[in-house]
């Protein structure tokens, strides 16, 4: 039985890369195409045949629903506000002199590191081509960048006697990106 | 009709064939099909991402049932997606009308 075997294999190369549910939704659609072009009286290899060539190749589908991934939007719009953030960051730590805090410079190297890591993911999910690594890196760069906006805001609230100018502006950007990714994060791990 | 032509208009076609109620994935295919005399050329798998996207977007929603032991999704317009679509209507008249006036010289309407 060719026609069965094909629908298999092409469902077998979806759930390679897709979530269970979107292939079980493209396995419905996949029977019925079939079915329409057996009730058209085509045989069933034909029929499958012509289901498959309609539906499209799996790559091709694979990178459709890769282009609407939540974690593929939710890390485009991170990167887009991250130069914002940074730079409300840059100005309130500058206008602090924070070179002067003692911050030994080990937390400042694993800092850095810890930054530059989180925006490679999101750069991963932003631009990747593969659904699921999509998926891992748009969920890890939203737990990474939502630490990263949590430890700023309790340590500046730690260290600082008051928070003025700038340093005022900086926290309300990283606790409005919080929310943000607080509230896109479910769907980006479910997605 | 080639799949290039349609960019921009696919999330229209959509919203407009569940605005007569819920559908699964194929049935929108199929209305579309049917709407078109058959003339939309277009991969079907492509189009459950694109009801996916809406439905992320709020335009639609989605619902599982389980039809001949198969689960099945069916989708219906939000109050959000009408809106949508009687947006995109407003705005495919209005450019429609625009290409005629220039292509055929017929009236150009003013924009509303």
């Amino acid at each position: 039985m060719p026609g069965p075997n094909l629908i298999s294999d092409y469902l077998t190369a979806l759930s390679a890369q897709l979530p269970a549910q979107i292939v079980e939704e493209l396995a419905d659609g996949l029977d019925q195409t079939r079915q329409h072009y057996l009730n058209q009286g085509l045989d069933p290899d034909a029929a499958t045949g012509a289901a498959l060539a309609e539906f499209g190749l799996p790559h091709v589908i694979v990178a459709a629903y890769t282009r609407v991934s939540p974690a593929r939007r939710t890390a485009r719009r991170l990167l887009a506000a991250g130069p914002v953030v940074g730079a409300c960051w840059a100005t309130a730590l500058i206008t602090s002199q924070a070179w002067t805090w003692p911050v030994p410079i080990a937390g400042r190297v694993l800092f850095g590191i810890a930054l530059i890591s989180v925006i490679g993911l999101l750069a991963i999910a932003a631009f990747g081509s593969k659904y699921r690594s999509v998926g891992r890196a748009g969920a890890a760069g939203c737990v990474g960048i939502t630490a990263f906006d949590a430890a700023m805001l309790i340590t500046v609230a730690l260290a600082l006697p008051a928070v003025i100018g700038p340093m005022t502006l900086a926290m309300a950007a990283s606790a409005a990106r919080l929310i943000f990714t607080a509230r896109a994060l479910r769907p980006v791990l479910t997605g | 009709m080639r799949a290039e032509e349609l960019k921009g208009h696919l999330d229209a076609l959509l919203l407009a064939a569940l605005e007569d109620g819920p559908r699964h994935g194929y049935a929108v295919i199929e209305s579309l099909r049917q709407a078109t005399g058959g003339r939309l050329d277009i991969a079907t798998g492509t189009i459950y991402p694109a009801l996916r996207r809406l439905e992320e977007a709020g335009l639609i929603t989605g619902s599982w049932s389980v039809v001949a032991g198969r689960k099945r999704r069916d989708y219906r317009l939000t109050p959000a997606g009408a809106r949508a679509l009687a947006g995109k209507r407003a705005d495919w008249r209005d450019f429609a009308a625009m290409i005629s006036a220039a292509l055929e010289g017929t009236p150009c309407p003013d924009p509303i």
